[in-house]
């Protein structure tokens, strides 16, 4: 007979087939084949890893074929650990796997947004539809304020660095979501403390899809058609012409000859309808009949909401997976090449195009400005204030060309004397290139109307791990032991040449100094009766950030796991199929923080725009930097409790966690005492921030039958971060905003949660309108100054929440994604600085502002800007994707399967958010903060998938 | 290899001590150095800064100083608000947590740790460990006692605007929570210092243009005295007279126009021997955000678009800057209709500022230029060209006046005569007579001569014309006709950040 994948037909080799009760069995070959002689009545048993066991009675047909069905919670499923692999049941840490079966669908073009909404506690969000943009990912929302919040992130062994160059995307933008198997998301102490210094955000580890021994070919090709749904209202052109008559600014009076006579809408004229294709071709078989091997080759092009935008990418992928010496010696060569190529258009237009003028056509055949509108004066010279956004789009040739290699070398070796005994080496090495170059013209009253420049970035990281472990199983008692060495390098080197149509512009070199990181890491994991379990993890780790006496740090931890479910009295329970008690508590620790050779006694010199004169000659300057020789690791602790569990044989499984999560030493910019050091703000180790939060999972065959399959998946997360101290118990203002020349809209305080909002009190009249510029004297002192302002929420949302549905019918497929953040705020940026009748007068000319304006009537920006009336619930309800298939199979004997599916991505939002989109960045300098963002449009997809 | 963790810099800018002190014009690179502090915000370009709380371009150290001593008061409007600080400046309703007042406190602290690094990076200990050749360190010691000049000055303008300073010298430790001093301290060291470094300063306007000689602490030194009784409430007039008549019989000679002062090439032209001490600016080599870049574009006006007149973008930045109505009054009565000092701009435009956001109203100036004497302009359309005129000969006349009618000795006749100068090179033939001498008289006139050169604040607080009702501006105290201030004004709060970064500061009273 044949074993095939219920799922897409394909047979699957390596399959066990085994006669019940007896030693006779075998196992399938490469095309899924097995030949096997039975006697009638004997039953066979057909296992394999990651499927449902299936048993079946002979009853003397000549063929007995099989197709395994999937399962989503094997117990026995194996799972991505650090330096290491650990099984569902084993696993003692909060490790959450997701394989290919289980990501979110849609227009994917960066690996990480297969994961969005899927797994409890993680949060991916885009600070926009940037075509080909690489989200954030936040594991438990991060464990730092001023230090790196992002998770560290293996690709088959090779921890990459969380910096992208120039030019790209960002970090993830390069790899080809296609390649990737599964991921292991690694969560609380247990499971992240051996990979130490970099883990204290969460750790995900990526493996790539391998080559196998029987050949198969995949094509996969889908195309999606986006539009905008959504444009921020701004009065119209016969709507501002009668809002401009009317005179509506006290005290000034605008030039009504300036008006134009066109109705023109600058969003519709700066935004598309898009087109992108993703094409896939995967080749996997054996070379020379003996080295697996797995190939890819896919190509992305995506066009941006905004003209001119666009985001291509080619990767090539190759993969070669030999065994040795019976299975002794594996090796795993993975080599990567992608090649992205990026438009970028300055998103900074789109406030332009809400500035505007509306009267104005985008075309006027002038000349000087190749044809486009320009307010111009009677000598044709521009005039004072915002300029054409189309011009300034089409006219701005801001390319990025960046090519990345990156890939490992992987030898594990089981020793021929000793088989518990194993070695493993890990080679990897990274390195992206990139060209970017501006060709641009503006629209000035500037000598310098043009820019033309160009710059290159150079980013390498090698790392080299090495362990050995050792197995052992002493029938009741088991364990096994790892102990290795990590180290890595991370360089960074670069040029620019600066306009060099300006003759006062500088280019410059730079490098930065080189990271380091050296790791020594052990583990040991005990078993007593398959069902007590203990970990313990050792790592001791060294960085290039601190001075010799502070560079290392000791981090640990150790988890216990009781399997309930196997003892006596609940062994034989036809409810509870698995049940499992998990703790753990553990140390790891952070030093990503922008600062590199702060420890260092350096001095600068000053750019050759930066410089003094002496003698009206200039001199060149050296300064001394910023110093910090004490600085040293940041500590965070997680204590955490889990329950797995899994009910009518695990067909509904899931996880409850609770965890703790307190970081002391804070990697903090705090201020230090004037005159003592060459700044007055300096990265300290200072302050506590303490995350509080509680996980819950909940997956579901509510289906599986011949015909039937329906999963569902459920995941909340609530999370309560606070500042538990900061330095000196001082508050530090953050959150730069639009409007203003380095005003802010948040503030670091002890008590409240990172990035609070901080604002003015709005008072309003007896109708229940905003009174302008009046606000509550909050410290009664009869002046309304800085210290008036209070804390009004903060960007983070303390629920979210993931919903999947996968539902198989015969040969259809139909899956959504719903996916729901709650609790969060947002400061409504291009309101506040926008909406006020003074800024109809821009500069010379005459400006666009939001139709808000007409709720509050306010005149005057600086006079409100700082009103809590602009922090806006920002939770909503997003329906990610929803996906139709149908899937042909055996159509012939060369094509296998073909499958045909339709989806919509972004298909509808619910939300009480007055903006654009309420899910604006939450990282950066200012989260939270909507000062216009690149719309995230609505997507239709076709494709169809070819199996050979 | 644990060894690979200590790294060292790659970056070409970036030296380590050794390396730097290796090539001995790294000395004299590094004075530039500290110079720098006081026109650049950073090493890498106009929006770097090594001073973090505030904008980077905001913090340069004119700047600060420029709002604090003459936005604060009675000349100046800034018309964009929302630009943080400005408007607690401008209405006198500031407090410990403004950014512009941070940037004070932070930028001069800077100063005076970028000059103690000087002074440990020139020891004799340390230059003997180099072999730095005699004539190097022959120009060290002119060096070193710049470096201390700087310092002091900082400390200076600490006592003047805030009463304390943190103080570090060349043996407090870097991180290390440093002892503060007041008033009464800050006086002596200041004195005695200036006094301790004179010798070994080059001769007054001897120096190449742009670094400090003795003229220099002549003039702080005849400053501190004349503000004597506020610093320390002991009267001082005969020790600032001394020191004006030191800097009047130097060389120094008023500019041939007054305009000359404040152009592109006041660098070159004949204002080199009135300036006594620049900020330097350029617009290819040393660009900042300082204030003669925002008193050339801010002071293009929203009506006029004058821009192209003074070597800036013709809009400029649209009216940002005009003048209060009780500065604007000082020029008119017929008398000053054709003084060069009146620059005012007052077409179409309404005296009074009813609404500080609409820049058509009140009127504007046009004292500092990006436009040469020669009728060429500076080379860059934003970064301007022109000095600040920190220092300047002009001050010391009325300062003579001042310190002679406060009873610090002179002669009327002379004290006449340096006003009459002034007149005389403005082109005003309204000349003094003795009677017309008076305290009042010398404090219009100091604003006559003297505005928008961050001098103001200081001048009102000697008269006792600053803080209380004596003297109502336009917009003091929140008012649009002005009102009365509470004393605790005359000083500015310690800022937040600085405060709590030294347990030993405590807050100024009513703060």
């Amino acid at each position: 007979g044949t074993v095939t994948d219920k799922a897409n037909a394909m047979p699957l080799p390596g399959v066990n087939v085994i006669v019940k009760g007896t030693s006779r069995g075998t196992s399938t070959d490469f095309d899924g084949n097995y030949t096997l002689e039975l006697s009638d009545g004997e039953t066979v048993v057909v296992s394999y890893l990651g499927y449902t066991t299936q048993e079946i009675i002979y009853s003397g047909q000549s063929r007995l074929d099989v197709a395994l069905v999937e399962d989503a919670a094997q117990l026995d499923e194996v799972i991505l650990i650090g330096y290491g692999t650990t099984t569902v049941k084993d696993a003692t840490g909060s490790v959450e796997s997701v394989t290919a079966k289980d990501f979110t669908r849609g227009n994917i073009v960066t690996p990480e947004n297969l994961l969005a909404g899927r797994v409890a506690g993680v949060n991916i969000t885009s600070d926009g539809g940037r075509p080909g943009a690489s989200g954030t990912i936040r594991i438990r929302g991060g464990s730092s304020i001023n230090a790196s919040n992002d998770p560290l992130i293996v690709i088959d062994g090779l921890p990459i660095s969380n910096d992208n160059v120039n030019g790209s995307r960002g970090i993830l933008s390069t790899i080809n979501p296609n390649d990737i198997e599964s991921f292991s998301i690694l969560k609380d102490a247990s499971a992240t403390a051996i990979y130490g210094s970099r883990a204290a955000n969460g750790v995900i580890i990526i493996v790539t899809k391998k080559g196998r021994d029987s050949f198969s070919a995949d094509i996969d090709t889908q195309f999606s058609f986006g539009e905008n749904f959504n444009e921020i209202d701004v009065f119209s052109g016969d709507e501002f012409r009668d809002l401009v008559n009317s005179q509506p600014i006290n005290g000034t009076t605008l030039d009504t000859s300036l008006l134009g006579t066109e109705n023109t809408d600058w969003q519709d004229e700066i935004f598309r309808n898009t087109v992108s294709a993703i094409h896939n071709i995967t080749l996997r078989g054996s070379l020379f009949n003996a080295l697996p091997t797995r190939f890819s080759f896919g190509t992305t092009r995506q066009e941006g909401a905004l003209i001119t935008s666009l985001n291509e990418r080619r990767n090539l992928s190759l993969s070669l997976n030999p065994s040795l010496f019976d299975d002794h010696l594996k090796i795993n060569v993975n080599a990567n090449m992608a090649f992205e190529d990026n438009r970028f258009a300055n998103a900074g237009e789109i406030g332009a195009a809400l500035r505007y003028d509306p009267t104005q056509p985008v075309m006027d055949g002038n000349p000087d400005f190749g044809g486009f509108y320009q307010h111009v004066d009677a000598n044709g010279l521009v005039q004072n204030g915002t300029t054409n956004p189309v011009y300034n789009l089409v006219f701005r040739d801001d390319l990025g060309d960046v090519n990345r290699v990156f890939g490992n070398i992987n030898l594990d070796y089981n020793f021929h004397f000793l088989p518990e005994l194993r070695a493993v080496l890990n080679l990897g090495y990274d390195r992206s290139e990139s060209r970017t170059s501006i060709e641009a013209r503006f629209a000035t009253q500037d000598n310098v109307s043009r820019e033309s420049s160009s710059a290159f970035q150079e980013r390498t990281n090698e790392s080299l791990d090495g362990f050995l472990t050792y197995t052992r199983d002493l029938g009741d008692f088991g364990f096994d032991v790892t102990g290795g060495y990590s180290y890595q390098r991370f360089a960074n080197s670069g040029s620019f040449t600066g306009n060099i149509l300006d003759p006062q512009a500088v280019g410059d070199n730079f490098a930065d100094p080189d990271v380091v990181l050296i790791g020594f890491f052990g583990r040991a994991n005990l078993s007593l009766y398959d069902k007590y379990r203990l970990t313990l993890n050792y790592r001791r780790d060294g960085t290039s950030r601190f001075s010799e006496e502070n560079q290392w740090g000791d981090f640990w931890s150790v988890a216990g796991a009781w399997q309930i479910s196997d003892e006596d009295f609940l062994k034989d329970s036809n409810t509870i199929s698995n049940l499992k008690l998990r703790a753990s508590y553990g140390l790891t620790g952070q030093q990503d923080i922008g600062a590199r050779d702060i420890f260092l006694r350096r001095l600068r010199r000053g750019r050759p725009d930066s410089v003094f004169q002496f003698g009206n000659v200039p001199i060149q300057t050296l300064l001394p930097s910023a110093l910090n020789p004490d600085l040293k690791w940041e500590e965070t602790s997680t204590l955490e409790f889990g329950i797995d569990y899994g009910l009518f044989n695990n067909r509904i499984s899931g996880t409850l966690g609770v965890f703790l999560r307190t970081t002391d030493d804070l990697l903090f910019d705090a201020p230090v005492a004037d005159g003592s050091n060459f700044t007055n703000n300096i990265v300290q180790n200072i302050g506590s921030l303490e995350t509080r939060g509680l996980e819950f999972s909940i997956d579901a065959s509510v289906v599986n039958n011949d015909n039937v399959n329906w999963n569902l998946n459920f995941n909340a997360t609530f999370l309560d971060r606070e500042i538990t101290q900061l330095a000196f118990g001082q508050d530090v203002t953050t959150g730069g905003i639009g409007g203003g020349t380095g005003n802010f809209i948040q503030i670091q305080r002890e008590g409240e949660a990172p990035n609070s909002f901080y604002v003015f009190k709005q008072l309003y009249d007896a109708n229940g309108s905003p009174i302008e510029g009046a606000y509550a004297d909050l410290n009664g002192d009869n002046i309304i100054n800085d210290e008036d302002r209070y804390v009004k929420e903060n960007p983070y949302p303390n629920t979210t929440l993931g919903f999947q549905s996968n539902l198989n019918y015969k040969n259809f497929d139909f899956s959504f994604n719903l996916r729901a953040s709650l609790g969060g705020y947002i400061y409504n940026n291009v309101n506040s600085s926008r909406a006020q009748y003074e800024l109809l007068q821009d500069n010379a000319v005459l400006g666009n502002i939001p139709t808000s304006v007409l709720q509050t009537n306010f005149q005057r920006t600086s006079d409100v800007i700082i009103s809590d009336l602009y922090i806006e619930n920002a939770s909503f309800l997003r329906m990610d994707n929803i996906t139709l298939g149908y899937t042909f199979k055996d159509i012939s004997s060369v094509l296998k399967s073909l499958r045909i599916w339709a989806g919509v991505q972004n298909a509808f939002i619910i939300t009480d958010y007055s903006g654009l989109d309420p899910e604006v960045s939450l990282s950066g300098g200012s989260p939270g903060v909507d000062n216009t963002i690149f719309p995230r449009q609505r997507n239709f997809l076709v494709g169809a998938n070819f199996k050979f | 290899c644990t060894d690979d963790l200590n790294i060292i810099p790659n970056d070409e800018d970036t030296l380590l001590a050794d390396e730097a002190f290796a090539n001995e014009a790294a000395y004299k690179q590094l004075l530039a150095g500290v110079y720098a502090n006081l026109a650049l915000t950073g090493t890498d370009g106009a929006g770097s800064s090594n001073i973090q709380g505030l904008d980077a371009g905001t913090s340069q150290f004119g700047r600060v100083l420029l709002y604090l001593q003459t936005l604060s008061a009675d000349q100046m409007i800034w018309s964009y608000e929302n630009d943080p600080g400005t408007r607690e400046i401008q209405r006198n309703i500031w407090t410990a947590q403004n950014p512009l007042i941070l940037g004070m406190f932070s930028r001069s602290h800077a100063t005076i740790a970028f000059a103690n690094n000087f002074l440990n990076e020139t020891t004799d200990e340390k230059l003997d460990s180099r072999n730095v050749s005699a004539g190097v360190r022959a120009q060290i010691v002119n060096y070193r006692a710049e470096a201390r000049l700087l310092r002091a000055m900082s400390y200076y303008y600490m006592m003047d605007l805030f009463g304390k300073a943190n103080f570090v010298t060349e043996t407090s430790g870097i991180n290390v929570v440093p002892p503060v001093i007041e008033r009464p301290e800050l006086f002596t060291f200041i004195e005695e210092e200036l006094l301790a470094i004179e010798n070994d300063l080059i001769d007054a306007n001897q120096n190449e243009y742009g670094r400090v000689d003795k003229g220099v602490a002549w003039m702080i030194l005849a400053k501190m005295y004349l503000n004597s009784e506020v610093y320390i409430g002991a009267p001082n007039y005969d020790k600032c007279l001394e020191y004006c008549n030191k800097i009047l019989t130097s060389s120094y000679t008023l500019a041939t126009d007054y305009k000359h002062n404040f152009m592109a090439d006041n660098n070159t032209n004949s204002a080199t021997n009135e300036i006594i001490f620049p900020i330097v600016s350029d617009g290819a080599t040393t660009q900042n955000f300082g204030p003669t870049t925002v008193m050339i574009n801010g002071s293009v006006g929203s009506l006029e678009v004058n821009g192209q007149e003074v070597g800036v973008t013709q809009g400029g930045w649209g009216g940002a800057l005009r003048v209060r109505k009780q500065f604007a009054d000082l020029f008119g009565g017929g008398l000053f209709s054709n003084d060069d000092r009146n620059t005012l701009i007052t077409a179409n435009r309404p005296i009074d500022i009813t609404d500080i956001s609409d820049r058509d109203t009140g009127y504007i100036i046009q004292k500092y230029s990006n436009a040469t004497s020669t009728g060429g302009f500076g080379i860059d359309l934003t970064f301007v060209d022109t000095d600040f005129p920190l220092f300047r000969l002009a001050d010391v006349h009325l300062m003579y006046a001042e310190a002679h009618l406060r009873g610090g000795g002179g002669t009327l006749a002379t004290a006449v005569d340096l006003v009459n100068d002034l007149r005389t090179r403005a082109n005003n033939p309204n000349l003094i007579s003795a009677g017309d001498l008076t305290l009042d008289f010398i404090l219009d006139e100091r604003s006559r001569e003297l505005h928008w050169e961050a001098h103001r604040r200081q001048d009102l607080i000697r008269f006792n014309r600053y803080t209380g009702g004596n003297y109502n501006w336009a917009w003091k105290g929140n008012g649009s006709n002005g009102i009365s201030i509470p004393a605790h004004f005359d000083l500015y709060p310690i800022p937040n950040l600085s405060l709590s970064s030294n347990p030993n500061l405590t807050q100024n009273p009513g703060y």
